[in-house]
């Protein structure tokens, strides 16, 4: 696994990928009009005030969209073929793209409920999913 | 009433395929120089000139620059834009709405793209600083797999019935000599290509290739003086989703629904006055969300409609694509799909004819699923 895309760690996304690290789904919550954001932007798309805070999710949520992909566009994702790839609706009302444990798992629908599942890669914590129960 | 302020009295188009050597700009002579001819005007009648920039073009937004020089065009309106699939139906709009306003008169829409020859593989990942490439999401099959699977989960649509969707692009293609891909395949054909990101097989996605197209836009005055037959600009519509996760329906992409209903209405007409359709392909569910968003069928119901493929080929309730679409005709990012419509109305088509045909609907959508635009065209 080479060349591993990182995020580009920002003021807007650092409090994500430390709660990540210490097991905590977070998202950004709007001072102003308490809308809960992601993804994670300097200012509140809704009211577009640019104040926010962390705020830390359940983590639960459901899958709302499930590829397997069997192509590889990255070198980084070469040797993991095929994996899945998952539009999560999490409970709170964010949405997120991520994937289900085990990233070549198959074996979840559409509608299934999963939770988060803190990975570790490399030097950084990814948030991916199980499914729940 | 429809708008009718301007009309299309020319369309060009270069070889399709895979040209190494050749560059976008070339292919994009080609199809100007064609798309003059047709139009039966010298090039000095130009005054505008407005472009979208190849996947291999260097000069991004100065496009029009680069062609400007390479063509010895100094026009009145020049400018370029990129919005995917979306932008042909923007440029023409853009054109048509330039030209009623009095600042130019005959404007030459163009794009062309060495994407096969270049290597272009659309499989960049969204995200900013957090890329979704962290998560294995990369490229435009992918965006449109979320579809597909969510479209699959909610209305029980299957794999079958968008194998339906290219079983007749091909056929179509194979009535269309410029066609790349003409070879008829079948649903087993579909069921066993391989898998690219499941739920979307290989014979769902669209074609990349080395090509060009022009369009020629000018008022109904200078159409009427014209030797080729005016194609009406009958309506026109945009609308976009510019966020992607933070849209619930986002995947559903109910923006398209709102630009066609936006030309519906400049046009004066509604789904059962649209003859013939050309649907922005670049993969087969994108024609079930186009049928759904045109009020040709209900939200949920095009996977029955397109079953067979009898509804959605030649002497069907709607014929779509009828030159082989993204799908198999060649990849020019909806473009084609214009000049389709422009020959169906003109009544050039030959045996890919819908006999009669006066109103056409023409779509494209483009980037992460966000973009799309609508012509109606008319005879």
């Amino acid at each position: 696994m080479t060349d591993l895309i990182r995020p580009v760690v920002t003021d807007n996304n650092r409090g994500f990928w430390e709660g990540a690290a210490a097991g905590e789904l977070r998202v950004q919550r709007c001072l102003a009009c308490d809308h809960l954001r992601y993804p994670l932007a300097p200012w509140c798309p809704v009211c577009l005030d640019e104040r926010w805070e962390w705020q830390a999710l359940s983590g639960r949520g459901t899958v709302l969209s499930k590829l397997v992909f069997h192509q590889s566009y990255h070198p980084a994702w070469k040797d993991r073929l095929p994996y899945n790839v998952v539009l999560v609706q999490l409970e709170e009302g964010p949405r997120m793209i991520s994937n289900v444990l085990p990233l070549t798992g198959e074996d979840f629908a559409v509608g299934d409920a999963v939770e988060v599942a803190f990975d570790p890669e490399g030097e950084v914590t990814i948030p991916r999913f199980r499914v729940a129960g | 009433m429809s708008w009718d302020k301007a009309a299309i009295t020319g369309v060009g188009t270069s070889r399709m395929g895979k040209f190494p050597g050749v560059t976008s700009n070339q292919l994009a002579k080609e199809a100007f120089v064609n798309a003059l001819g047709d139009a039966g005007i010298p090039k000095d009648e130009i005054d505008g000139l407005i472009t979208m920039p190849g996947t291999t073009s260097p000069e991004g937004a100065k496009h029009y620059l680069a062609l400007g020089e390479l063509l010895g065009i100094n026009p009145r309106i020049a400018w370029s834009i990129s919005m995917g699939g979306a932008t042909v139906g923007t440029l023409v709009t853009q054109a048509a709405l330039a030209i009623e306003a009095g600042m130019a008169s005959t404007v030459a829409v163009v794009f062309g793209d060495a994407a096969k020859t270049g290597g272009s593989r659309f499989g960049a990942a969204a995200g900013d600083d957090d890329s979704w490439g962290i998560w294995g999401m990369f490229g435009n099959a992918a965006n449109s797999a979320i579809a597909a699977s969510r479209h699959m989960a909610v209305y029980g649509t299957t794999s079958e019935q968008l194998g339906w969707v290219g079983v007749t692009m091909r056929k179509h293609a194979a009535l269309n000599p410029n066609a790349i891909m003409r070879e008829p395949f079948t649903i087993e054909d579909h069921q066993n290509s391989r898998m690219i990101v499941d739920p979307l097989h290989l014979l769902d996605c669209c074609l990349i290739s080395d090509g060009a197209v022009a369009i020629i836009v000018t008022s109904p005055e200078r159409a009427r003086d014209n030797a080729t037959h005016p194609v009406r600009i009958m309506g026109m519509g945009q609308a976009h989703s510019l966020q992607k996760l933070e849209k619930e329906d986002w995947w559903y992409m109910p923006h398209q629904r709102e630009a066609i209903f936006d030309a519906y209405r400049m046009a004066g007409v509604g789904p059962t006055d649209i003859d013939v359709a050309q649907l922005y392909d670049n993969f087969t569910i994108s024609v079930l969300l186009w049928l759904e968003h045109a009020g040709f069928v209900k939200p949920g119901e095009a996977g029955p409609f397109v079953e067979g493929g009898e509804r959605i080929t030649l002497g069907g309730e709607l014929p779509v694509n009828t030159a082989g679409g993204n799908l198999s005709e060649s990849y020019m990012q909806g473009w084609l799909h214009v000049v389709e419509g422009v020959r169906q109305m003109r009544g050039e088509c030959g045996p890919r004819q819908v006999p009669g045909a006066e109103v056409t609907l023409v779509t494209g959508r483009g980037m992460t699923l966000n973009t799309s635009a609508a012509l109606v065209l008319g005879r």
